[in-house]
């Protein structure tokens, strides 16, 4: 953590926007994905290896694998205070560390002609729509680089961005990596520094995106950046949910509507009906409920039989598949199932919450109120 | 001016960092966010060797605060650091410790306080201590916390009282700066200076008590003297504060201001809001509009010539507040403003706004908002900024609605349903899980000739077909453990359910407002009280039905804890069995702190590794045995006790079966399950039920049940061939990996012995009926 000042080094320009003493970073990630140690690490590149002022930090909640998480950094003049503690609205440079994430409107705040994005792009998925008008978007194949060097999203990312931000040299890069990974970590740092350098030489600006108008972003970039931010974050005009006193919620099950397949890590469970011996184990051992069992026939004797799975709630552990004992249950690459057999949604629902039908299997919900906006199933806005 | 070094840190980080140099003796602490930091990173300087400091995991922070008080009553030098809650748990202590005068330090990371539960900032808690009898610093930047943590002490020392460094939680405590530090520890040191005692308590050729039993006229002198204290902390702060400024460069006063001289409106504001909206004065004075801000660095001694000496010039002030004095018109910050300018005969004109409660962002942008409102002459003089007028008020269901129609308009593509003006909105997503659905008869139980319940049915099959008391959507982590141990748990209850959740995972990852997972009714208390609230709740359930007023028939209460509500919720737990409420107390167990970023509990294994636990070169993990909840359980004499492992899953419904029959019929039931964390066990979510059945067949978690008071061992895995040695199980996960190491081999042996100690009382007393 600690070291001496560094009085030799030349000076950091950063690219600012006219009228803001900030260069403003965003990172939109999963728990899970190490968004937040990225972001320490750009915080401690800033301050001690670019001769910068800097400041970090992540989105405060209760971090599970799988939830949303922002991270935030800002960069000054060393001899400029940073006064503010409040988030990234105006980012100079988006980082989205899911691809799932892009369909989240909330994600896309406050992003205009002077932003930046960079996306983490999935294998067999790199076209992707990006709902509003920004400086540019770039791509990195951060999943496959990762696997491919046995490190993680986050080095990728944080080498991608070092190309992007193009005022912070890789070498300054791998410094902040060693320190922060070397002695914790010191088999996994030669993976780590590969993964850096993969993300900085092979992101690339992506051409294949398209960059449309959408219902309510649409003229926004035109907007001055003062009367944005109100908009968005002046708590006087916001909607303050009308709830019942207290905090009672009167919405049972509710959480049904939350989509969460972007908690999958590229594996599903394949379920091969011919096999299942409906013997429940799988349901005995599934944390989330996927497994739609009803009453019916088996081998001519009436009992509870598989029928299916609901995939929209499968965070793909995979415990079904290593309790199975017949391997009706089998590891399979969720790129190599678009359509997946037997995916059943929830049989206890009087109706489908509106949400599946929009967003689909791959679609992305929050299950976090503080990012949720508009107020629809389940009561959350 | 002593040589200073760099740190790019966050709050918690540079509490800690004073906390080493220091050099405190003893600190006595539970976790709990956004606090939890300060013991994790002292743990892990001392898992280095960094600082031999003593570290007391206690079960609770009452608990905590006992510990404190007795190690500065020995004097010592002690630190602890808590939040919300926590703080107000342990509240009862505090007098104590000021009352008979034996300083520490304590730093208060600011969470708002239950209920509802929410672990972001706001300064509800500390507001509760202004009439504790301690000073309070409050800090508004992470240097501060490490400047004052070391005046801190000193001023402790000095006035003999026990001293509290406030700071806003996450917006200070987790944001990471640029600040500075002492390069040596000895500078520190000699700043606070060698501890006096004028009555040393351990001194035995000179016995003193402390803590008298007293009457009246010398209470009030007792009282009076600490007025005096009081009073001498905030004549001995400006020196302190000067001395200190020699030595770091860094000066402050027991307020500040910005901007203030000629300011005609001025806000005040405490904590990080205060730097923020230094941002919106240097706008407004762009826009030429005379505004300033000003902020107290003391809570108590509270800085009342300060303020109105900051603040004399201004034609109208405007004090904002993150907490509420309910009913008082402001909050504290704002009664405290109040009656400083009238003290000294100022008529200035004073507003009070309520604002970012539960760690709602503060953006520049609010400044200058506030600012506004402070001038506009047809604003309240109180009012809460950010919060819907019609929120809150009992038709809000209605309000809703019609806010459906109007506010959502901008999604109505995405959401036609909300757009139909809600109404589809509300139905319920299921059908409610009524007597008649849940009643299939796929486990029974009965009575056997010899007075114990017999149990059939059950299989994974059959009770497949009871309708699932937790709907999916949930943010357990993938492989979460808990979610599958209560379906295991409540698949085997036929009778309609109603769920007590104590603080846990459990709890947070199935109640994110505005959603909840549970299809039947659900209440939340916190992990020091859910067994006694639920005995509370069946009673009156129990009552009613007595007397007509809801229908008759069989409801089990259930509680559901994780390890560590059992831990700080022990008493109670305990409490309720001995008086024998008639309902069921289900632990899951996945040994740690899991839902705080896994600190040890009492349950997790010796040896392995946690935030609270670490292992280095002078520490080799928790260093004591997992504790024996059943068996506390089975010594209160309830009819029922026993454990379970989803590994064996029908032995598992079937204890449960029993449980509720138990419940339904004589009193309290208490089982238990291993709850796999993938996460902080540091394994594969995959094979998670491997690993609970490693567990089972090393014997560390034995499989039995104690009912009516005889033991009986279900699975005995030596008898089946499948005991293996425990360390086969710790290899399994990543937190106790470390002890395959040689140098552990004393560790693992040692747990060994334990476990096969205690499990061959259990073959005892199961072949024992006496025993």
């Amino acid at each position: 953590m600690q070291q001496e000042i560094n009085e030799t080094k030349a000076k950091t320009r950063l690219p600012l926007r006219a009228g803001s003493k900030y260069y403003e970073i965003r990172l939109e990630s999963i728990g899970g994905l190490g968004a937040n140690l990225c972001g320490k690490m750009l915080g401690e590149l800033g301050v001690k290896h670019l001769d910068l002022n800097s400041v970090s930090f992540s989105s405060y909640g209760s971090e599970k694998t799988g939830t949303p998480v922002k991270g935030y950094i800002r960069y000054c003049a060393k001899e400029t205070e940073i006064r503010v503690h409040s988030p990234v609205i105006h980012p100079d440079l988006l980082v989205i560390f899911h691809q799932a994430l892009m369909q989240d409107e909330k994600v896309w705040e406050g992003c205009d002609e002077n932003t930046e994005v960079i996306l983490a792009l999935e294998e067999g998925r790199e076209r992707a729509a990006v709902p509003v008008r920004v400086k540019a978007c770039y791509g990195v194949r951060a999943q496959k680089i990762a696997m491919e060097t046995r490190s993680r999203i986050n080095v990728v990312m944080l080498g991608a961005m070092a190309k992007v931000m193009g005022f912070v040299p890789l070498s300054d890069i791998n410094k902040v990596c060693e320190a922060a990974l070397g002695k914790k970590y010191p088999d996994a740092l030669k993976g780590n520094l590969e993964g850096i350098r993969r993300g900085y030489e092979e992101v690339e600006e992506t051409a294949g995106i398209g960059m449309k108008g959408s219902p309510g972003t649409d003229g926004r970039e035109k907007t001055d950046r003062k009367a944005d931010r109100k908009s968005a974050h002046c708590p006087a005009k916001a909607v303050s949910p009308a709830m019942p006193e207290g905090g009672i919620n009167p919405r049972f099950g509710s959480t049904v509507v939350a989509d969460l397949s972007p908690s999958r890590q590229g594996y599903i469970p394949v379920f091969i009906k011919e096999r299942c011996i409906n013997c429940g184990f799988c349901d005995s051992a599934c944390p989330d409920m996927v497994f739609q069992f009803a009453k019916g026939e088996y081998n001519g004797r009436e009992m509870m039989v598989n029928k299916g799975l609901d995939y929209y709630h499968c965070k793909g552990c995979l415990r079904c598949v290593d309790v199975c004992p017949v391997n009706a249950l089998v590891k399979g690459l969720e790129a190599e199932h678009p359509d997946k057999k037997y995916f059943l949604p929830n049989q206890d629902l009087l109706r489908k919450p509106d949400y599946y039908i929009e967003a689909g299997p791959d679609g992305y919900i929050t299950s976090e109120s503080y990012l949720t906006e508009k107020r629809m199933e389940g009561g959350e806005v | 001016m002593e040589k200073q070094v760099m740190e790019y840190a966050s709050g918690n980080e540079m509490a800690t960092i004073a906390i080493k140099q220091i050099g405190y003796d003893l600190m006595g602490y539970y976790p709990i966010t956004p606090s939890t930091q300060i013991a994790e990173g002292l743990d892990t300087m001392k898992a280095g060797g960094e600082t031999d400091l003593i570290m007391i995991a206690a079960e609770g922070e009452h608990s905590a605060a006992g510990i404190c008080y007795g190690a500065s009553v020995g004097g010592g030098r002690v630190i602890n650091a808590t939040s919300a809650n926590g703080l107000l748990y342990a509240l009862e202590q505090f007098p104590v410790q000021s009352g008979t005068r034996y300083p520490m330090v304590m730093n208060v990371v600011c969470r708002t306080i239950s209920g509802p539960l929410s672990i972001k900032g706001d300064h509800s808690d500390i507001m509760f201590m202004l009439n504790a009898g301690w000073p309070i610093l409050f800090a508004k930047t992470a240097q501060e916390v490490y400047d004052f943590n070391i005046i801190a002490l000193k001023l402790a020392e000095a006035v003999r009282l026990p001293v509290i460094v406030a700071y806003d939680g996450f917006f200070t405590s987790h944001q990471k700066r640029r600040c500075m530090r002492f390069e040596r520890g000895e500078a520190v040191r000699d700043f606070i200076g060698a501890k006096k005692e004028e009555y040393p308590f351990l001194d035995l050729e000179h016995p003193i008590t402390v803590g008298s039993y007293m009457n009246e006229p010398d209470l009030i002198g007792n009282r009076y003297q600490l007025h005096l204290a009081m009073e001498e902390a905030g004549r001995k702060l400006p020196e302190l504060f000067e001395s200190y400024g020699e030595m770091s460069g860094r000066s402050y006063d027991k307020a500040e201001g910005y901007c203030h001289e000629d300011a005609d409106t001025i806000l005040i504001l405490l904590g990080s809001s205060y730097e923020t909206a230094r941002e919106a004065v240097d706008e407004l004075r762009g826009k030429g509009k005379k505004a300033g801000i000003v902020t107290v660095h003391t809570l108590r001694p509270f800085p009342y010539e300060e303020v109105h000496e900051y603040c004399k010039n201004a034609s109208c002030l405007l004090v904002a507040d993150r907490q509420d004095s309910y009913g008082a018109g402001g909050g504290n910050l704002s009664i405290e403003v109040r009656a400083a300018m009238q003290r000294y005969g100022s008529i200035v004109k004073i507003k009070s706004l309520i604002y970012g409660l539960g760690g709602l962002d503060f953006f520049t942008e609010d400044a200058v908002r506030m600012a506004e409102w402070a001038e506009n002459p047809d604003t309240p003089d109180f009012g809460y900024y950010g919060v819907d007028e019609n929120a809150g008020t009992g038709n809000g269901r209605e309000a809703r609605e019609e806010k459906t129609v109007s506010e959502t308009s901008k999604g109505a593509e995405k959401c036609p349903e909300a757009a139909e003006g809600g109404k589809k909105a509300d139905a319920p997503f299921f059908a409610p899980l009524t007597a008649e659905r849940t009643r299939i008869g796929a486990t029974s139980v009965t009575e056997s000739g010899e007075g114990f319940a017999q149990v059939s049915g059950g299989t994974l099959n059959a009770t497949a077909a009871v309708p699932k008391r937790l709907a999916p959507g949930h943010g357990a982590c993938p492989g979460c453990g808990i979610p599958v141990n209560i379906n295991l748990l409540l698949r085997a209850i036929e009778d309609p359910v109603v769920l007590l959740f104590q603080t846990g995972c459990g709890m947070i990852v199935t109640t994110a407002y505005p959603r909840t997972s549970f299809k039947v009714p659900y209440l939340h208390n916190l992990f020091q009280n859910g067994a006694a609230t639920l005995s509370g709740l069946a009673e009156i359930c129990y009552r009613k039905q007595k007397k007509g007023e809801i229908p008759p028939g069989d409801i089990i209460f259930v509680m559901v804890s994780g390890d560590g509500g059992m831990d700080i919720g022990m008493g109670s737990a305990l409490g309720t069995a001995l008086r024998g409420h008639r309902l069921i107390l289900f632990e899951y167990d996945n040994g740690g702190y899991m839902n705080t970023g896994y600190q040890l509990s009492y349950s997790t294994p010796k040896g392995a590794r946690s935030a609270t636990s670490h292992v280095g070169k002078y520490q080799y993990g928790k260093t004591f045995f997992h504790k024996d909840m059943p068996q506390m359980m089975a010594a209160t004499g309830i009819p029922y006790v026993a454990t379970m492992a989803e590994s064996n899953p029908v032995d598992f419904i079937k204890k449960a079966a029993k449980a509720a029959y138990y419940a339904k019929t004589t009193g309290t039931a208490y089982v238990k399950a291993l709850s796999a964390c993938p996460l902080n066990w540091n394994d594969t979510p995959a094979t998670e039920r491997k690993v609970i059945a490693s567990a089972v067949d090393c014997c560390f978690f034995p499989l039995y049940e104690v009912e009516k008071g005889k033991t009986t061992l279900n699975y005995n895995p030596e008898q089946a061939g499948k005991k293996i040695p425990v360390l086969d199980w710790l290899s399994m996960m990543g937190r106790t990996r470390h002890l395959q190491k040689v140098e552990y081999r004393e560790v693992v042996e040692e747990l060994q012995s334990e476990i096969d100690r205690r499990f061959a009382r259990l073959k005892a007393k199961s072949e024992s009926p006496i025993l």
